[in-house]
This record gives C-alpha cells, sequence and structure tokens, in this order.
C-alpha cells in the first residue's frame, strides 16, 4: 500500500528547508490516465501528491528543462536544490546525469521511490475493448486495480504492465537522499532482449520494411527527444542550420535519419525508462531501437548505464581489447 | 555512365596511417578500383558516426572508415574511440537493415600500400553485391 | 570574417604524372562551373615557381579568397602553397589541397574513370574550402637542448654535433657503457681500420664534453608534451657503484666471488667477467656496475661474511643501498638512435645454431679475432685439450635476411661486407685456413665495396653461389650441404667451423620507444621516417629524429651520416628558437556547451579543461581548449554530443559538405 500521508509530510518537510527550491512529484491529472508532474513550492500543495501505477511520467527530465532565465543585475540566481521524485528506472537517469555533470549532486534531493512498475494505458484500453477514463489506479498484491467512472476493475499485473516494466531489474531507486515506500523484489533478473532479437532474427530486407514503414509515420514532433531526461543539450544538432545534419522536411530518409541520430546519440546513455516510446504519438517502437543499443553495449562492453555515479561515459572512453573482429 | 552498377564509396582517411598508406599505394603504382573517394581527417577520432549515416543519405553506397593499427595512432587513443564509436553505429545500421556489406573499418598503415589495395576492393566488391542504395537516399525522395 | 568566396581552382598536369589518366581539361572545365569558383586553370607544375606564381598573381589580381590546387598529395606540398597564399598576402589555411596524383591518376588506369573520380574530389575541396576560416599560427620559445636516446655511434655522432654547435644533450644509454655494436667490432670494412681506435676517442669525448650531460645505464621512462618542449622522465638504474668515487681500478672485479663465472655480454658470451664488471675495457664511463640479477649479495643477501668487492674497494665505491634515481628535464628535440639487435640464429635451426659448438654467428667470430677479445685474438676453437684451430671455415650469407621464412624480407646491408672483412681477416691470421663463402648475391654497393670484395677473392677466399640447405655434424666435422646453382652441382662439404652472417633486426624492446614517442613502424618494423626520400630523418612526430639503425639496416658512414643529418635536423629547430604550433585546433562554442566533460576525457592530451563561466548571471560549466596543448586530432568534436567542440578546418560545417559533394552520382 502506497502511503500517501507519509509521502506529503516528506513533501512538506522538504519543501520547508531552507535550501529546496522546490519539489517536483506526481499528482492526478484532469482526464483519465493523465497523471500530471507537480511543482511544489508551498507545504500547502503537497496535499496534491501521489504515487500509483498512472506515475509514468520521469521527472528526472525537468532537472534539465528548467529553463535559465536571465538573472537581472544585482540578483543572484537561485541555486537552492531541486526535491524530486524518482521511481528505479527514473533514478538511473539521475545517475546517467550525475556521470555526464547534467547536474550536480548537492543541486538534488532524490526521493526514492521503489515502484512496483506502471499501467500501459494503451494495454487497459485494449483489455476493456475501448477506450476508459481510468481515474486512480493502485498496486494490490500481483494486481493492479483500477478505478474506472463505473467502480473498480482489477487487471493481473503482467496483463497491463509497460513492457519495459516487465523486463525491469531496477525497481528501486539506484540514488536517493529519502526512501519513500518499502523496497520491492524485482521480478526480472535478467534481460533477455526478447524484443531486439526478434528483429535480429529477421532478413535484412525485413528489418528494413519494418523500420522504414515506423518511420515513415513519423511526424517530427520531436517529443521522443523532448521527454528524454538525457536529451538536454542547449542547441540539439539536430535542429542546427549551421552545420545542417537533418533537413526540416519531414520525408523518410531525413525522418530515418533522424531517428538514427537520435537513438545513437543514446548509446551507452539510455536508461531505459521508456518515455520516448510512451509520448510518441504515432506508436514508434522507439525502445526496440535504443535497446538494441543497450544490448550491443552490454555484449561488446559490457557497460550498462545510469548504475554508478563515478563511471566513465562509454563513448568517451575505450578499451584497447574492444572488439575489432568486423575490422579490415 | 556503364549499365553495370558502379557503387559511390565514401572514405574517411586518418592522415597519419591510412591517408598515407593510400599515397604509398599511389607511389607505388598499386592499381584499384576508382569507386572510393577519400575525406581527409587528422585521425579516425575526428570521425563522428553520424558522418556515416549522412553519406548515406548523401547518396553513399558504402562507407569505410580506416586508420592506423590499435597502438599506431598518431595521437595515441584516436583510433580505439574511433572503433568504438563504429562498431556501436554498425550495430544500428544493420539492425535497422542496412546492408553491414555498404559499413567497413580498416586499419591500414604508412606502410599497407598494398593493404589498401586490397581493403578497397573488398569494399568496393562488397557495396557492389549489396547493390544501390537509392532508399535512404535524401533527393531521391519526392514527399 | 567570411567575404563571400572567390575560389580559384589550380589542376597540376605533374608533367604526365596527372595528365596522363586524368583528362586535366575537363577537370579545370568542370571545377570552373562550381559554385564560388572564379578562376580554374591548369598547369604543368604547380609546385614550380611559375606554377606558383599563377596562383598569386589571381589573388592579387582577381581577388581570391580561397584556393584549391588540384595536384599531388597534402602530405607532399600543403606546406609549400600555404607559403604561396601567405606570399599573396592570403591566409595560408584559406587551402584546400585535392589528391589527383597519389590517390587517382597513379592508381587508375582507365581515363574516363580517373578523370570522373578527380571531378569528384576537386567538388569536395571546393564544397569545403568555401567554408574554410583563416587560422593563426602561434609560435612557442623552443626549449635549447636535446635528448638522444642510445650511445651507439649515431648517438655518439649526433650528440658531439650538437654540443659542438653550443646547446645542451642529454644522451640516455641502457648499457652501462657507451659504444653499442660498434664497440664491438675490431676491424671495419672496407678500410680495415680498427673500430676501437675511431670509436675511443669519440667515447671519451662526449664523456668529457661540457655541453652533455651521459646518462648510462638508464632509461627514459616517459616523454610528454610537444616539439620544442618536451618533459622527459629517465630512471637511472642502481648501479650499486658511487660513480664518483669508483676509480675504475678493477680491483673488485677481481676480487668478486663469482668474477670469471659469468658469460660477458660484451664477448656475445664467450668470455666471462664477475658479478661486479667493467663491460669492457675501454668503457665509458669507466666506473663498475653490479648486475642485480647476479650479484649474490643483492640476490640472496648474502655473501661470505661480508662482499668481497666491499673489503677490496679502496674507494669504498660499492653501496648496495643505492636506489633508481628518476631524473626530470625539459628538452625541444629528441633523436631515437636505438640501433638493431642481431638475428637470433636459432630461428635457422638447420644450420644447428646453439646446437654445434662450432657454429657461430659473425659477430662471435668478430670477438675471437679481436685483439680485445677472449681469445686475445686467436681464431681458436675448443678449450684446454680439445683447442684447435679451423682450417676449413664456412660463411653462411643471409642468415635471417631476404628470408620470408623468419619474416625478414629486407637486406641487412652490412653482411656481406662483414663477411668479406672476416674472411679477410681469418685468412691473415690462418693463412693456410680454407674459407668458402656461401652467398645468394654479392651486394658490394658503396664507396670501396667491390674492390675490397675482389681483393679478398685474390685472397683466395672461395664464393661459392647457393644458400646451404643445413649444416650437420659428421664426426668432428660439420657438413654443410648446399647447391652450388652455377654449376648446378650437388656440394656436401665437411668443416670446421660454420659462420652464420647474421642480418639485423629491430630491437625486441622497439615498442617501448613506439610509446614513448608515437613513432611508427614500417612493414619491416624498424621506425619509419617522415618521407622515404625527403624527410629519412624526420618522424610523424614533430621534434623527433631518427638516426642510424633504428631506422633501417646500415653500415658505419651511413650511420654516421644520418646521425649527422639528425643533428642538424635538431639544430634547425633548436637554433630558430621557435617553432610554430598546431593551427587547426580545436574550440568550444561555450554558448551551446553543456559542460558533460566528455571532451575532457576523450583528449589524449590534456589540452580540454572545465571552467565556471557566467551566462545570463548562472554559473555554468563549459570545456576549454589550451591551443598550446591541443595537438589537433579531433576526438573531441566526434565525441561531443552537442557539436559544441570543433576542430579548426575539420569542423562538422566544412567535412558534410564534402560528403555531399561525393555522394552526388554522376
Amino acid at each position: 500500500m502506497v502511503d500517501l500521508e507519509n509521502l506529503r509530510t516528506i513533501a512538506k518537510e522538504t519543501i520547508s528547508r531552507e535550501d529546496v527550491k522546490y519539489f517536483i512529484g506526481w499528482r492526478e491529472g484532469t482526464y483519465g490516465f493523465s497523471v500530471s508532474p507537480h511543482f511544489v513550492r508551498e507545504p500547502a500543495e503537497a496535499d496534491k501528491l501521489i504515487f500509483s501505477p498512472l506515475c509514468s511520467n520521469n521527472l528526472a527530465t525537468y532537472l534539465t528543462l528548467a529553463e535559465k532565465l536571465p538573472v537581472p543585475r544585482g540578483q543572484e540566481p537561485d541555486t537552492r536544490k531541486v526535491a524530486l521524485m524518482v521511481k528505479g528506472c527514473d533514478s538511473r537517469a539521475v545517475v546517467q546525469l550525475l556521470v555526464e555533470r547534467g547536474i550536480e549532486r548537492e543541486q538534488v534531493v532524490v526521493i526514492g521511490c521503489p515502484c512496483q512498475g506502471v499501467i500501459d494505458t494503451k494495454k487497459v484500453e485494449q483489455l476493456l475493448g475501448q477506450p476508459e477514463n481510468v481515474v486512480r489506479a493502485r498496486w494490490e498484491k500481483g494486481k493492479i486495480i483500477c478505478q474506472l467512472p463505473d467502480g473498480e476493475k482489477e487487471f493481473i499485473k503482467e496483463e497491463v504492465l509497460a513492457q519495459k516494466c516487465l523486463k525491469c531489474r531496477y525497481p528501486n531507486p539506484v540514488i536517493y537522499d529519502i526512501l519513500f515506500g518499502e523496497k520491492v523484489e524485482p521480478w526480472c533478473q535478467e534481460e533477455d532482449f526478447q524484443e531486439v532479437k526478434e528483429i535480429e532474427g529477421l532478413t535484412l530486407q525485413e528489418r528494413w520494411d519494418y523500420w522504414q514503414e515506423k518511420f515513415s509515420s513519423c511526424i517530427r514532433c520531436y517529443s521522443c527527444r523532448n521527454v528524454c531526461p538525457l536529451c538536454y543539450c542547449e542547441d540539439c544538432i539536430l535542429d542546427r542550420l549551421n552545420p545542417t545534419w537533418i533537413n526540416r522536411s519531414v520525408n523518410i530518409s531525413e525522418n530515418t535519419a533522424f531517428q538514427l541520430s537520435r537513438a545513437f546519440h543514446l548509446a551507452g546513455r539510455c536508461i531505459e525508462c521508456g518515455e520516448c516510446e510512451r509520448v510518441c504519438p504515432v506508436n514508434i517502437p522507439l525502445m526496440k531501437l535504443n535497446k538494441k543499443l543497450s544490448k550491443a553495449v552490454k555484449e561488446m562492453f559490457d557497460f550498462e548505464p545510469g548504475l554508478d555515479p563515478e563511471a566513465k561515459p562509454l563513448q568517451a572512453s575505450y578499451r584497447p581489447d574492444d572488439k575489432e573482429d568486423f575490422i579490415l | 555512365m556503364s549499365e553495370k552498377f558502379e557503387p559511390n564509396i565514401v572514405a574517411f582517411l586518418c592522415n597519419w596511417c591510412s591517408y598515407a598508406g593510400a599515397d604509398l599505394a599511389g607511389t607505388s603504382r598499386i592499381q584499384y578500383p576508382a569507386n572510393l573517394k577519400i575525406i581527409r581527417v587528422m585521425c579516425t577520432g575526428r570521425v563522428n558516426p553520424l558522418f556515416i549515416v549522412n553519406a548515406f543519405q548523401q547518396g553513399a553506397d558504402g562507407v569505410l572508415v580506416s586508420g592506423c593499427h590499435p597502438g599506431d595512432c598518431h595521437y595515441m587513443e584516436g583510433n580505439y574511440y574511433a572503433r568504438r564509436r563504429f562498431s556501436l553505429i554498425r550495430e544500428l545500421l544493420e539492425y535497422i537493415g542496412i546492408d553491414p556489406r555498404r559499413i567497413h573499418m580498416s586499419w591500414v598503415s604508412a606502410s599497407e600500400g598494398a593493404k589498401w589495395k586490397d581493403v578497397v576492393e573488398k569494399v568496393v566488391a562488397e557495396a557492389r553485391e549489396a547493390g544501390p542504395f537509392d532508399q535512404f537516399r535524401r533527393n531521391k525522395i519526392n514527399w | 570574417m567570411n567575404s563571400k568566396p572567390k575560389i580559384g581552382v589550380y589542376v597540376c598536369h605533374c608533367g604526365i604524372n596527372i595528365s596522363k589518366t586524368v583528362d586535366v581539361d575537363a577537370v579545370t572545365e568542370y571545377a570552373s562551373q562550381l559554385p564560388g569558383v572564379k578562376v580554374a586553370r591548369n598547369y604543368s607544375y604547380m609546385c614550380s615557381d611559375p606554377g606558383q606564381l599563377l596562383i598569386k598573381e589571381d589573388i592579387k589580381k582577381q581577388g581570391l579568397n580561397r584556393v584549391v590546387v588540384a595536384s599531388c598529395s597534402p602530405r607532399m606540398h600543403e606546406l609549400t602553397f600555404r607559403k604561396a597564399l601567405a606570399e599573396a598576402g592570403l591566409n595560408p589555411y584559406y587551402l584546400e589541397m585535392a589528391n589527383l596524383r597519389e590517390q587517382c591518376s597513379w592508381v587508375h588506369a582507365d581515363r574516363e574513370e580517373a578523370t570522373a573520380k578527380a571531378k569528384k574530389i576537386v567538388a569536395s575541396a571546393v564544397a569545403k574550402v568555401r567554408l574554410l576560416e583563416p587560422l593563426e599560427e602561434k609560435e612557442v620559445e623552443v626549449e635549447p637542448a636535446t635528448l638522444i636516446i642510445g650511445g651507439g655511434i649515431a648517438g655518439i655522432q649526433a650528440a658531439l654535433d650538437i654540443a659542438n654547435a653550443g646547446y645542451k644533450v642529454f644522451l640516455v644509454e641502457k648499457t652501462p657503457s657507451l659504444g653499442g655494436k660498434m664497440s664491438k667490432l675490431d676491424k671495419t670494412f672496407p678500410t680495415l681500420d680498427c673500430s676501437a681506435c675511431i670509436l675511443t676517442p669519440k667515447m671519451v669525448d662526449v664523456a668529457s664534453h661540457p655541453n652533455i650531460e651521459l646518462m648510462t645505464y638508464s632509461q627514459v621512462e616517459e616523454v610528454t608534451g610537444y616539439v620544442g618542449n618536451f618533459q622527459v622522465k629517465v630512471r637511472k638504474k642502481a648501479r650499486f657503484v658511487d660513480v664518483d668515487k669508483c676509480t675504475g681500478c678493477g680491483i673488485c672485479g677481481e676480487e668478486c666471488r663469482l668474477a670469471g663465472r659469468i658469460p660477458n655480454e660484451f664477448d656475445e658470451g664467450m668470455g666471462k667477467r664477475g658479478a661486479i664488471y667493467l663491460p669492457f675495457p675501454q668503457a665509458v664511463p669507466a666506473k663498475y656496475t653490479i648486475d642485480p640479477e647476479r650479484c649474490l649479495f643483492l640476490t640472496r643477501g648474502k655473501c661470505g661474511k661480508s662482499p668481497k668487492c666491499v673489503d677490496a674497494c679502496p674507494a669504498g665505491a660499492i653501496d648496495f643501498e643505492q636506489k633508481d634515481e628518476i631524473v626530470e628535464f625539459k628538452v625541444g628535440a629528441i633523436i631515437v638512435a636505438t640501433g638493431y639487435d642481431v638475428f637470433d640464429a636459432t630461428r635457422k635451426p638447420e644450420y644447428g645454431y646453439g646446437q654445434y659448438k662450432n657454429v657461430l654467428t659473425a659477430l662471435e667470430l668478430e670477438r675471437l679475432v679481436s685483439a680485445s677479445g677472449p681469445t686475445g685474438g686467436q681464431v681458436v676453437l675448443g678449450e684446454g685439450e680439445s683447442a684447435f684451430v679451423p682450417k676449413e671455415i664456412a660463411f653462411i650469407q643471409c642468415v635471417g635476411s631476404r628470408d620470408k621464412s623468419v619474416g625478414n624480407e629486407y637486406c641487412s646491408r652490412v653482411c656481406c661486407m662483414y663477411t668479406a672483412k672476416l674472411a679477410h681477416l681469418v685468412k691473415e691470421k690462418i693463412p693456410e685456413a680454407n674459407v668458402r663463402v656461401y652467398y645468394m648475391d654479392v651486394r658490394a654497393f658503396g664507396k670501396g665495396f667491390e674492390e675490397f670484395y675482389d681483393r679478398v677473392r685474390r685472397e683466395g677466399v672461395r664464393y661459392i653461389r647457393g644458400n646451404p640447405s643445413e649444416a650437420f655434424k659428421r664426426g668432428d666435422k660439420l657438413v654443410i650441404k648446399a647447391e652450388d646453382t652455377l654449376t648446378a652441382k650437388t656440394l656436401e662439404d665437411e668443416v670446421d667451423l660454420v659462420v652464420l652472417s647474421v642480418g639485423l633486426e629491430p630491437r625486441k624492446d622497439a615498442r617501448e620507444i613506439i610509446d614513448l614517442l608515437r613513432l611508427s613502424q614500417s612493414a619491416d618494423k624498424f621506425y619509419l621516417e617522415a618521407h622515404p626520400k625527403l624527410a629519412p630523418v624526420d618522424t610523424a612526430t614533430d621534434g623527433v629524429y631518427l638516426a642510424g639503425c633504428a631506422q633501417g639496416p646500415k653500415d658505419i658512414p651511413d650511420t654516421v651520416a644520418q646521425a649527422k643529418g639528425a643533428a642538424s635536423s635538431a639544430l634547425i629547430l633548436l637554433s630558430s628558437g621557435k617553432v610554430k604550433v598546431q593551427a587547426q585546433v580545436s574550440s568550444v562554442d561555450e554558448a551551446t556547451c553543456r559542460g558533460c566533460g566528455y571532451c575532457v576525457e576523450i583528449c589524449p592530451y590534456g589540452a580540454i579543461e572545465l571552467v565556471t563561466v557566467n551566462r545570463f548571471g548562472h554559473k555554468v560549466t563549459v570545456a576549454r581548449v589550451n591551443e598550446a596543448l591541443c595537438k589537433g586530432c579531433g576526438a573531441c568534436a566526434a565525441g561531443c554530443l552537442s557539436g559544441s567542440i570543433q576542430q579548426k578546418s575539420f569542423k562538422d560545417s566544412q567535412i558534410l559538405p564534402q560528403i555531399a559533394a561525393l555522394g552526388v552520382k554522376q
């Protein structure tokens, strides 16, 4: 059971600290399935905080998204800490941000939230056979209870969990200052990259056709990039005109190059929170791209990002004996 | 142009080893196919893997990155970074269905003029087998 | 900064080197149509004075602000044309070269294909040159000192030349004495002058020269920095002898409990020494050294009641407490004169070396004929009762040279002549001896070589054309099986002594210097010079030069000549006092840098650091490049996710148009 009273107490105490600027958590949205990020600046606002199977959003993205407005002359910038609620996967984004100095450790108060998996709303809709307005949801012993307009409905966890959660090995935060709730037993020991292997098993032409079909639907809304906690360059090279890496036009060539570039820039950095795929309005299976690189990184370099804040970034390091059987 | 498909290869060579090796092939008058054109960089470490993606978009049928043998890099480590980056982009490109016969990396030293020829022949032959790669070309696509 | 590009394209015929296979008129015509091109011309030799003048005139009269020279490799003439641009008042980095010779006309025979490719190469250069930016060449001071690695004749000569010119030299030698391989030789071909007589005075000069700091029994451990400013760390190994006190009297060597029991390296293991020793009588410095691997006291902690050397030394110079010492200093130039290894004849087991005691290498015979050798210059085999003077003597040539089976395709260049010399010396000492030389070809190419070879043959040395297939034992004799390829006769010659004319090989520890100085190796694994013809003593690392057999097999005159060349190259650098540093360095756009530090991790030279800057009132971290340390590899640029760090002249914005130009299908 999620002890919301406890959560709100933690939040109130945290936001009352002099060195904390604001507290980022989740609150109920205004429409079914939609949970909103909640920025708590006053203790009273803490009462809206929730933690439920609907809390998909990786809030770590707000650490780097925060706009740094020009500081008026004679004033000092607000350098107080940001408090942040993180699930296991989200916490790995925090670690990766520390590795690449996107944030500094003393800038954040990490509220670690052991997580039993979040809902993939598309799966629920499929099971119900129609769009539904899930107002609330909660975990209960291997089940997820959803509150629908006409009463509660029970689902078996595995049926409705997001794909990333089924294979989650880090349900507990890997870094935190305050732990909210009790740690959970991981239900998956090893990532088998099944969905990647399925694609790898196809012929070249089948793979090309598969991805071309997916990429052809891309509308280049850049949601995948914008939601990603690790895509935080001030000036993304994919937006630049000088030089132009990717043309503005939306066509299969540019879409393909865009998606390849985005995925490649996350190689050895993606912590598999699945936010890009969740927010994609045209349902491109982006995690199948990201996971391919995770698999390659694991197999070739025995590396997993977002676990050790002291680790060297994968692409800014090498080993003399790195695999090279492909070299002529 | 003849009817036979002639693959267009873009190659990125480091100044100190592979470019010098290609120069040596010239000095030694070693003959090899004309399909491959070279872009000189100071070190393979300079080769951004997205250059490879870009080359395919711009019309290349194959790409080669060639540098110093491990341990011989003029800048000590550049080829190690290049190798790691290349191995990742190669995995990714193959995964989305780009024929690996279009994507090559080699070590050619300043003294390996003969090896340079072998590398070019292999890269050209493999790209020829893989056939024209127009599906990813920027200017071929009208919508 | 970047005014509208007015590009001049200059296509070179290179005599007929380019124009034979590339239609230079067609390429010129094509180039003239490319965007931004104002002038396109072709000329027989662009690198000639009139060729360069063509460019300079156009820059001045036509107002060109970018130049493409489509000729040979930039590795050949980039500097030439940069200079031409500068002389015409244009920034030298507004130049791009299109390599139409080494990478086009020389490697393709089909005129149509070669011309089509040449057009693309030119298009790519034009695409890039439009976007090039002017760069500033900065200068740094040169530390007026030179490090020389290796104290053989090459290192000695280079050290003396530089020191005599008035510059400081640090000469580092791995073994306890100067002298190298030359000190082991008895006479030198073809003049037969005594090796020690010409070498020893030079060794003494080195030791006494006020400008030379000699470090024997020492090793270079670390070299950092760059041309003009190398920081060097040298490990002076503990000799366990205080060199300030040791007078070289030699009493310790006689008293040592192991005296006469350890094979002496100087005599190729044929003579014996003690655990405390002087490598050879003329050694410089004439200071004793304790062999830490053999000394009883150092290996077992005990040597009788007390070590005999300690008791015997009248100067009290023995110091078992001595430790290795690390010395650090700065130099502007480095000369690598590390020499060679003699081919290990056990790798040709068919000749029985190591198996039969009367099979010697030429260097072992050299020690036997030397007056300072283990036999006092007598060619005597065996010991005591069984000692005898060989009468039938056979030399086998090309052992470990010109032999793919051992991985050495090259000719060692000295064996033919040292064999002639040794054959002569043997004949001199044993007039009745029957000396045969089994050879593939005799290469007597140097000054006085052919004449000497003739003389030796006149003295009765028989040359048999044919490489023996094996040497084996029959009774007391060795049998050589060979085919005389001139008469097609199969031979089985019984001899007393077989001498293997072993070749020269790269040192087994060659790798250490490569790692230290970023040198390259040629196919034969000797160190690679910057250009085989025009830069034979330079290396790919600025400020590092080669001398002697480290670069490839050569005889003493060639070694000395190259050492003088290396010394002169170093002196050019030192006496100019300033050196231009890399202009094509990386730079950071601090407005977009996200301060992730990837570039800092990647940079092999520690040239990038993170600094805190003020961005609209916020403190942010960004990368910053130290241009004096940056060597311009660009590895940082490829690793930067935001494209904020870029290498000048190799920016993304300059390379992407090149890719586009090459990608176009014709």
